[in-house]
């Protein structure tokens, strides 16, 4: 197992009702990936804005992590974890 | 008393299991007998310090050549401290195991090297932190080895630490325990352990992590309490247990008696806290020296260190492997730069200045070296802490040997502005002052790596960086 830098920003259908992020789906390369699960959230608040990460697992069973950087409300797909 | 490990008060979460008893505890106590215990303690020690040490003179009625000991203060901690430590479970395989759902159950080690953190799954094999990656191969092939997110992992421990201090005015934090006050919080949240058993439980539904708690009088019984019931356990202590709690135990579980201490005292046929017990402050203290003295309160469960959150650290280090072996002087000046660039930056955000700097190497062939020098006056600024690091580093890597790792530690903390100011080089200073923190001003908007100077710059294009910097190996980070 190991993660794959991916470092791209991509478009991401979100939900925030309530206050909370909640990351619908996402596409990268033409395609759209359903999450079918947040596996995690966590935020750093270390940048003057925070940026909000999300490990998400999609509809095919891979699992990403998406990032929304609370300055510019740019979503990034930083990495994908693999099977090795 | 034996240690009251306590199923979870009504209403908590089933996460929260029953606190399994620790199986080699006495009985509890009756009250009042610890008194007696004590004073039998007292007698012994007096007969054991008599003969080896020199003990108080004899004073009022005693006659000439009595021994008169002093009356020792009870054996209980104070039983009005209420001290909550909190320490995460397996806190990088945890995280690890959180982030990709497929990984659970399974055994995992975070660690580059040697195993950094592992699942209670690779602990069935017997893989335990500090062991070598090849041999946690060996017992156990099927491990899913990583090497770590140490970013995430801080933005996860804060969070949890955050969590702490809405129960606790003083939260004192480390890489994955803290300890929380919880002295005179009973009319805001009730007794400790159900407080406790409430943080535990938003602490699950933040992060999804476990944590094991200990709640006691003082540090040391909160943290040994705890220890007994993990993974994801509840335990208290109270003061009137204390004694009874640590006299069956080994000598090497008493906060600060380490490898080298036990081996000292198990030389002397001293194996358990409570046969610690029989032997004299001063013999301890001469054993020891100053820490002595603390092991000789701490063995009888009295442990009157503070929780605060430290405005002063101890030490900060910034270490990181290679990506690969090298002997590269431009590649190691370069990492060193750097890491005394984040340890610098980290220094002005704690609003500190650092007397000394001391550069640890590691070699290919694991041999180790490191050596400190003193700053002619305290600093905060990059060019003296590199130049400091730079003139250490040449002393140091002398063997024709490639360096695994390279490390920096900044110690001797004074606040900054506490120091006496050059008298002609004040408005000099003023200005280099402004500069760094404009340079920190840029590097929080926009990453570390957006500046970087010197011969840090041969890292650019080589390593690479994300909003926080360069991507390094095995990045260490020590408060």
């Amino acid at each position: 197992m190991r993660s794959e830098l991916l470092d791209e920003a991509v478009t991401v259908r979100a939900d925030f009702q309530g206050g909370v992020v909640t990351p619908l789906a996402f596409r990268r390369r033409g395609r759209e990936h359903r999450v079918v699960r947040v596996n995690a959230r966590w935020i750093d608040r270390v940048p003057r804005h925070p940026h909000f990460f999300f490990s998400v697992t999609d509809e095919s069973g891979d699992t990403y992590q998406l990032q929304l950087q609370g300055g510019d409300l740019l979503w990034w797909l930083d990495a994908v974890m693999l099977e090795t | 008393m034996r240690s009251r490990p306590l199923a979870a008060p009504d209403g908590a979460h089933p996460a929260l299991r029953p606190s399994r008893a620790n199986p080699t505890a006495p009985a509890p106590a009756v009250k009042g007998a610890a008194s007696g215990r004590e004073s039998e303690e007292s007698r012994s020690g007096a007969e054991a310090g008599a003969g080896t040490a020199g003990m108080p003179e004899a004073s009022g009625s005693a006659r000439p050549g009595d021994v008169c000991v002093a009356p020792e203060p009870p054996l209980l901690a104070s039983p009005e401290r209420v001290v909550l430590h909190v320490d995460i479970d397996a806190f990088f395989a945890a995280i690890e195991q959180r982030l990709d759902p497929r990984l659970a159950g399974r055994p995992v080690i975070v660690g580059a090297g040697v195993i950094a953190s592992c699942s209670y799954e690779a602990r069935r094999f017997g893989l335990r932190a500090g062991m070598r990656l090849s041999e946690a191969r060996q017992r156990c092939p099927e491990v899913v080895i990583l090497a770590g997110h140490a970013q995430t992992y801080r933005c996860f421990a804060e969070n949890i630490f955050g969590l702490c201090r809405t129960f606790s005015p003083a939260v004192e934090t480390y890489l994955d325990e803290a300890y929380c006050d919880l002295t005179g919080t009973a009319r805001l949240h009730g007794d400790a352990l159900g407080a406790a058993a409430r943080l535990k439980r938003e602490i699950l539904g933040a992060t999804g992590l476990t944590v094991t708690c200990g709640v006691g009088p003082n540090r040391m019984l909160a943290k040994l309490i705890g220890k007994t019931v993990k993974p994801d356990g509840l335990a208290e202590i109270a003061a009137s247990e204390a004694e009874e709690f640590l006299t069956s135990r080994a000598v090497d579980q008493l906060a600060g008696v380490g490898h080298a201490h036990a081996r000292t005292l198990r030389s002397m046929n001293v194996h358990t806290i409570g046969e610690m017990r029989a032997l004299p402050a001063d013999v301890l203290a001469a054993l020891f020296g100053a820490p002595g003295r603390l092991l000789y309160e701490r063995c009888r469960g009295r442990d009157t260190a503070p929780v605060h959150e430290r405005e002063i650290p101890v030490s900060i280090s910034r270490e990181t492997s290679f990506h690969r072996d090298t002997a590269e002087r431009a590649e190691i000046d370069g990492m060193l730069e750097y890491l005394a660039s984040r340890a610098c930056r980290t220094m002005r955000e704690l609003g500190v200045v650092a007397r000394t700097v001391a550069v640890r190497l590691r070699y290919s062939d694991n041999e180790g070296a490191e050596r400190e020098r003193t700053l002619p006056a305290a600093d905060d600024a990059d060019p003296a802490v590199i130049e400091a690091a730079r003139a250490l580093l040449g002393a140091l890597f002398t063997r024709r040997v490639a360096l695994h790792a390279v490390g920096l530690v900044l110690s001797n903390f004074v606040p900054a502005g506490a120091t006496q100011g050059a008298l002609f080089e004040e408005r000099e200073a003023g200005r280099r002052a402004a500069l760094y923190r404009a340079f920190d001003r840029v590097r929080g908007a926009y990453g570390h790596g957006v500046l970087v100077s010197g011969r840090a710059l041969h890292l650019k294009g080589r390593l690479e960086e994300d909003a926080h910097g360069f991507r390094l190996r095995t990045p260490s980070l020590t408060k």
